[in-house]
């Protein structure tokens, strides 16, 4: 398989992760699509590192799996957090920094 | 066709198809169980790339702790909320034509990109040079995952205590 | 001749001395009387100097010392100091002996005053007695120019010296307006000049023209404008309408400024400049036009007119015309003949006028009569001065009168010079009405209407000659007008020209004419004075109204300069303002519409980000 191809599959996976970001209501929706997001990068990484050869991109990979990990621990435990005071799961609500 | 190529698309639909039910599905249960599938098949294309620890640390990592944490997060949620959660989504139009642009934009950067089509022979054992180099060329960064490792612990510590 | 130029500098400096000390030590000023003696002697000193550059100055050469000032690149911009020949010397005097006379008397005058505005006054009269000398002086256009607006100033301070009186106070402004409309256009005519020729002195002017250069012709434009300073300041038409209105001041004030000195600075600029005039003789013949247009004008004015002052403004005026009629004519040394004599004798004039009013209280002449017994000295000197002033035989202003007439027919200004004879007419008659009514025939009876004025003065009842401080400049003016009168009989001038010999006959008789006609009139009261005025009727109301120049002025004033005031302040508010309204308004809409973007909802700024990548990724690649 070419490299392109890996890349292409990893551009589109990207992309739909974006679109399930912009569009979707639920907090933990958004959390899902940013995993998507996530996703994609790691496979871009690991294909780079396998066609030129280079051990650096695998490493980067197991780096951002790990950081991405902690991350949506935590993101996940601030969302029951906002659930239990503002009793709302739509991110919608969630606008107290509206200008 | 060879096997690696059948076994690559193959892979690529299933992923693909899972991550448009994980944005587009309205139940969010279901979405996490594509998300789940999305997951094992990105370990799948990992060894197709030939890289077993990477397919190893997404299954164990990914596709075990996060769609877990995910779960429960959706049980509690739910529980607070009282009914199933339903996903309606916002602004579909505009979020596709952006996606839709970016996408765009990707594929003709990688097309004018001078890239190598094919790949150069496995040499030596990938693992081992994954492990050597985390300790030695890029240890600075392992020891600071760690810490961020511990600070995760105590922010979770903290959002788990009772309100007093 | 070293000496000569030295003694004409003291002779400016001396009031200027004067001046500096009251303006800056405010105690002395303040204490009225030492601050007037102070003038006084300075003022004194001044006038032997003024003479003692007289009789110094060589005739046909002058005496110049030069001080420089603004220096440019290779050279100086221009000088000041002073240039001083037999001309200059002689206004010099004159400018000296009237400021002392009348700084003498009006210590006697404004012996009323409190302290603090006599010193004010005296501060003032030595800042123009310093002003007026420097014009006299000036080498250049610069410091001419520059004293000329200083003598406008004083004139404005002097004129309104009682200044919480209103009518005071917007005569010394309409004074400054009317006169700074002539100083513009003069000013314009300097710069146009030294742009032409590269200098503003005099001499070198002097020696451009002599010198036949190309560079002088065509200058009718810049003459033009330089007589458009003059005609403001020396009350031409249609500028004449400040003076009249200038009787506001004190007497005195009017004896010097606007009889003897200010007003004949346009006079003495003309003369001063009469080598650049002759080379643009159109601009002359309307100077003499408009001189004696002028002259017959006024002197149609002063027939009705019931304040003492205001006749001898307009007769100054009318006088004013005849001295700038001879310039016009060609003759400008005969212009400045007049000038003389006629400082000198309109100066005991008002003085005397001052006299009277001091005494009786009022300026309306229907409210004195039959003064002549009760104040005879201020009669003799009034009288003499009338008869200087109708070109009388023996008495002062007879010969420089006559030798106008002849100017303006030696010229070839035929019709000014009808006017100006028919102006010699109505000049005895309006001079001998006032003295018929307020000198002679019945005093106006105590109590009429004309009669509250008692509480300035001593009221008609307690009339009398005035104290010695007053009288003794009278005195001295009137035996130097006899003086001049008979000398220059005896020593007929040479005259530039050959007049006609029917001239003088024509010119007495004129005189004469006049002097019958207002004995007819006001002395034996054979001919009615409403029958007369019933027969010009026309003229007469117009007189009476000023020919409506007044309204005239004031509606340019308010329609044109208030009006254009106006659309100017409109398009300051609603266009200049509003330009930068709208646009503080658009600021805020702006702010506004743009703050919609903070939605507070983190998927919009997801939204935002991946545009913001989006843009940059093309950005980037395009165009390879």
């Amino acid at each position: 398989m070419t490299l392109q191809a890996y890349l292409t599959i990893a551009a589109l996976l990207f992309c739909i992760g974006l679109f399930g970001v912009i569009t979707r209501r639920n907090t933990i929706g958004i959390l899902l699509g940013i995993e998507l997001m996530l996703n994609a990068v790691n496979i871009n990484l690991v294909a780079f590192a396998r066609y030129l050869a280079d051990v650096s991109g695998m490493v980067f990979t197991v780096f951002t799996i790990c950081i991405t990990v902690a991350e949506v621990a935590l993101g996940l435990a601030l969302v029951i957090l906002i659930f239990r005071i503002r009793r709302t799961a739509v991110a919608d609500h969630l606008d107290l920094l509206r200008g | 066709m060879s096997l690696e190529s059948i076994a690559f698309w193959g892979l690529a639909v299933v992923l693909l198809a899972g991550a448009l039910a994980v944005v587009l599905t309205r139940n969010l249960f279901h979405s996490v169980l594509y998300l789940a599938l999305v997951l094992t098949a990105t370990a799948g294309l990992f060894l197709s790339l030939d890289a077993e620890f990477l397919a190893a640390i997404q299954l164990l990592l990914y596709a075990g702790g996060v769609v877990t944490i995910a779960v429960f997060a959706i049980v509690v949620t739910e529980r607070l909320v009282g009914d199933r959660i339903t996903q309606t989504s916002r602004q579909i139009f505009t979020g596709f034509v952006i996606s839709g642009a970016l996408l765009v934009a990707l594929l003709v950067v990688f097309r004018r990109a001078p890239l190598t089509i094919s790949r150069p022979a496995v040499t030596g054992d990938l693992t081992r040079a994954i492990g050597q180099s985390l300790l030695t060329t890029y240890v600075l960064p392992f020891e600071l995952l760690g810490v961020l490792f511990l600070a995760a612990l105590l922010g979770a510590l903290y959002f788990a205590r009772p309100d007093d | 001749m070293a000496a000569s130029g030295i003694f004409a500098l003291w002779a400016w400096l001396a009031p200027a001395l004067a001046f500096l000390l009251l303006s800056l030590i405010v105690p002395l000023r303040r204490s009225g009387r030492p601050a007037a003696w102070l003038s006084i002697v300075l003022a004194g000193g001044a006038l032997v100097s003024a003479v003692a550059a007289w009789y110094a100055t060589v005739p046909g050469m002058a005496r110049r010392m030069l001080w420089e000032w603004i220096p440019v690149e290779d050279g100086v911009l221009t000088s000041v100091g002073i240039l001083a020949d037999t001309d200059a010397t002689r206004m010099l005097i004159l400018v000296a002996l009237v400021s002392f006379l009348v700084q003498v008397y009006s210590l006697g005058y404004l012996a009323d005053e409190p302290p603090p505005s006599l010193g004010r006054y005296y501060t003032y009269q030595s800042l123009f007695a310093f002003s007026m000398m420097g014009l006299v002086l000036a080498p250049n256009f610069v410091q001419l120019f520059i004293c000329w607006e200083l003598v406008g100033l004083c004139s404005y301070l002097l004129i309104g010296y009682w200044y919480p009186r209103p009518e005071a106070a917007r005569a010394a402004v309409k004074a400054f307006w009317v006169t700074k409309a002539g100083d513009v256009a003069f000013l314009v005519g300097i710069v146009m000049l030294w742009s032409r020729t590269g200098t503003f002195d005099f001499s070198e002017l002097f020696e451009m023209a002599k010198g036949g250069s190309d560079i002088l012709a065509g200058l009718g434009l810049v003459t033009f404008c330089i007589y458009l300073g003059a005609a403001g300041k020396s009350a031409q038409f249609p500028f004449h309408v400040w003076l009249p209105d200038a009787m506001e001041g004190p007497t005195p004030v009017s004896a010097l400024i606007h009889a003897a000195t200010m007003v004949t600075a346009g006079v003495y600029l003309l003369f001063r400049t009469s080598f650049l005039f002759e080379q643009t003789p159109e601009v002359l013949a309307a100077v003499g036009w408009i001189g004696a247009f002028t002259a017959l004008l006024a002197a149609t004015l002063a027939c009705v007119q019931t304040d003492i002052k205001r006749v001898l403004a307009y007769s100054t005026v009318s006088q004013l015309g005849y001295m700038m009629a001879a310039i016009g004519a060609g003759f400008s040394s005969v212009g400045f003949l007049h000038l003389l004599t006629h400082g000198v004798f309109k100066a005991l004039l008002f003085l005397a006028a001052g006299a009277v009013i001091h005494a009786v209280g009022t300026n309306d002449i229907f409210a004195m009569g039959g003064l002549a017994r009760r104040m005879p000295q201020t009669f003799v000197v009034f009288l003499i001065g009338t008869l200087s002033l109708a070109g009388i035989p023996f008495f002062a202003g007879f010969v420089s009168k006559e030798e106008i007439l002849g100017a303006t027919w030696v010229g070839g200004l035929t019709v000014p010079f009808a006017m100006l004879v028919l102006a010699a007419l109505l000049t005895a008659f309006y001079m001998f009405r006032v003295v018929f009514i307020t000198f002679l025939g019945r005093p106006a009876l105590a109590g009429a209407p004309g009669d509250h004025g008692a509480a300035a003065g001593h009221g008609d009842g307690h009339a009398h000659d005035a104290p010695a401080i007053m009288s003794l400049p009278l005195w001295i003016l009137a035996a130097l007008a006899m003086v001049i009168g008979v000398g220059f009989a005896v020593w007929h001038p040479e005259a530039e020209f050959e007049a006609p010999h029917w001239l003088t006959p024509l010119a007495v008789g004129a005189a004469l004419a006049g002097v019958v006609l207002a004995w007819l009139v006001y002395g034996l009261r054979v001919i009615s004075a409403d029958w007369v005025f019933a027969r010009f009727s026309v003229i007469g109301e117009a007189a009476l109204e000023r020919f409506w120049l007044d309204d005239l002025f004031a509606l340019i004033y308010r329609r044109g300069i208030l009006g254009f005031s106006r659309i100017v302040g409109w398009v300051d508010r609603y266009i200049v303002d509003g330009v930068v309204n709208v646009l503080s308004a658009w600021t805020l809409i702006a702010g506004d519409r743009l703050r919609r973007i903070q939605s507070g909802q983190a998927q919009d700024y997801v939204y935002g980000i991946a545009l913001g990548v989006l843009l940059l990724m093309v950005w980037m690649r395009w165009p390879r």
